[in-house]
């Protein structure tokens, strides 16, 4: 079927939003998480290594900044991350004869990101529904700028629940 | 309707989804540990007692600690490095007290007990997200997550 888009007819013509409703959120919790961007978490120092650092200097960052995980920047881009779960299965059980390997035969690579301009929920299933602990938030020049906890998205919800 | 926060008050730990707990002894040395939470994927071994209460609990950090201190997998029991955010609740405990535990301590598991002490299962900050996305399923299910924006994730034109 052909249709004529040369030919309009003002007078019938109905705007296709004219009747969206919008959301309807139970609370502003919903609200927040749906609506706000994960650019709110805001930018909090993170620990890091490069890729060529040995896996003896991350077990150090780690121990030294009590972080749980860290990110793998190369040329101010995130390549990786290297978490405490990768200690566990990867290095932890052979680490004399891996301690002076880069930390890059060993990160998780490409790992889950969230960029500034995904909702707030994205965290939340990135750690709830994917089951990463640690999610590196992004600019979209693909800088990152912090690392999405439980914790933090906690406190984000904290934040909200009281209204 | 409950606001959220009153959910947590109100709401047992034992709606909280547990993992069954790795279970060691204190004498337990930490190759044999890491060895269980490894091949389980889970991040700690809970250290009970000859009663099976739970008396600490050894975790990843246990192991970043003792890597960076040198020290042998092989001599050294899991009471050494025993985790110092240990922490036990009662099943019937509002999740409210995990949630603050958290979020004030760091916390990271939780060793859950039934009424006479004994370990039913390991909960945490796994736990408790999984039951904030669970109240806000609608929110959180529609989420496109991967390591590219979403637009680059499209298929097709």
């Amino acid at each position: 079927m052909n249709h004529d888009l040369t030919q309009s007819d003002s007078s019938t013509y109905e705007d296709p939003l004219s009747n969206y409703d919008p959301i309807d959120y139970e609370s502003k919790l919903q609200l927040a998480l749906a609506e706000e961007s994960a650019d709110v978490f805001g930018s909090q120092p993170f620990a890091q290594v490069k890729p060529t650092d040995t896996i003896r200097h991350a077990i150090q960052s780690l121990y030294e900044s009590k972080e749980s995980s860290l990110l793998v920047i190369d040329d101010e881009k995130l390549v990786g991350i290297f978490t405490e779960r990768d200690v566990l299965e990867k290095v932890a059980e052979r680490y004399p004869k891996l301690a002076e390997h880069s930390v890059s035969e060993v990160m998780t690579a490409k790992p889950t990101v969230i960029y500034e301009t995904d909702p707030a929920a994205a965290a939340l299933a990135a750690i709830a529904v994917a089951g990463h602990r640690h999610v590196p938030l992004i600019r979209l020049d693909n800088t990152p700028y912090s690392v999405a906890s439980p914790r933090l998205v906690f406190e984000f919800i904290q934040t909200h629940y009281d209204a | 309707m409950l606001s959220f926060k009153e959910d947590l008050a109100s709401t047992p730990v034992s709606a909280l989804a547990t993992r069954e707990a790795i279970v060691v002894q204190p004498g337990t040395v930490v190759r044999a540990a890491i060895a269980q939470m490894r091949a389980h994927s889970l991040g700690c071994a809970v250290i009970v007692d000859y009663s099976q209460h739970p008396i600490g609990i050894f975790t990843e950090q246990s192991i970043i600690k003792l890597l960076a201190r040198g020290v042998s997998l092989d001599n050294c029991p899991v009471q050494d490095f025993a985790d110092p955010t240990f922490l036990s609740v009662n099943h019937a405990d509002p999740i409210e007290h995990v949630w603050d535990a958290i979020q004030q301590d760091g916390v990271r598991f939780v060793c859950v007990i039934d009424d006479d002490g004994k370990l039913i299962g390991i909960t945490g900050q796994r736990g408790v997200a999984e039951y904030v996305a669970d109240c806000f399923a609608t929110q959180v299910t529609v989420q496109r997550l991967g390591s590219t924006p979403w637009m680059q994730q499209r298929e097709g034109a």
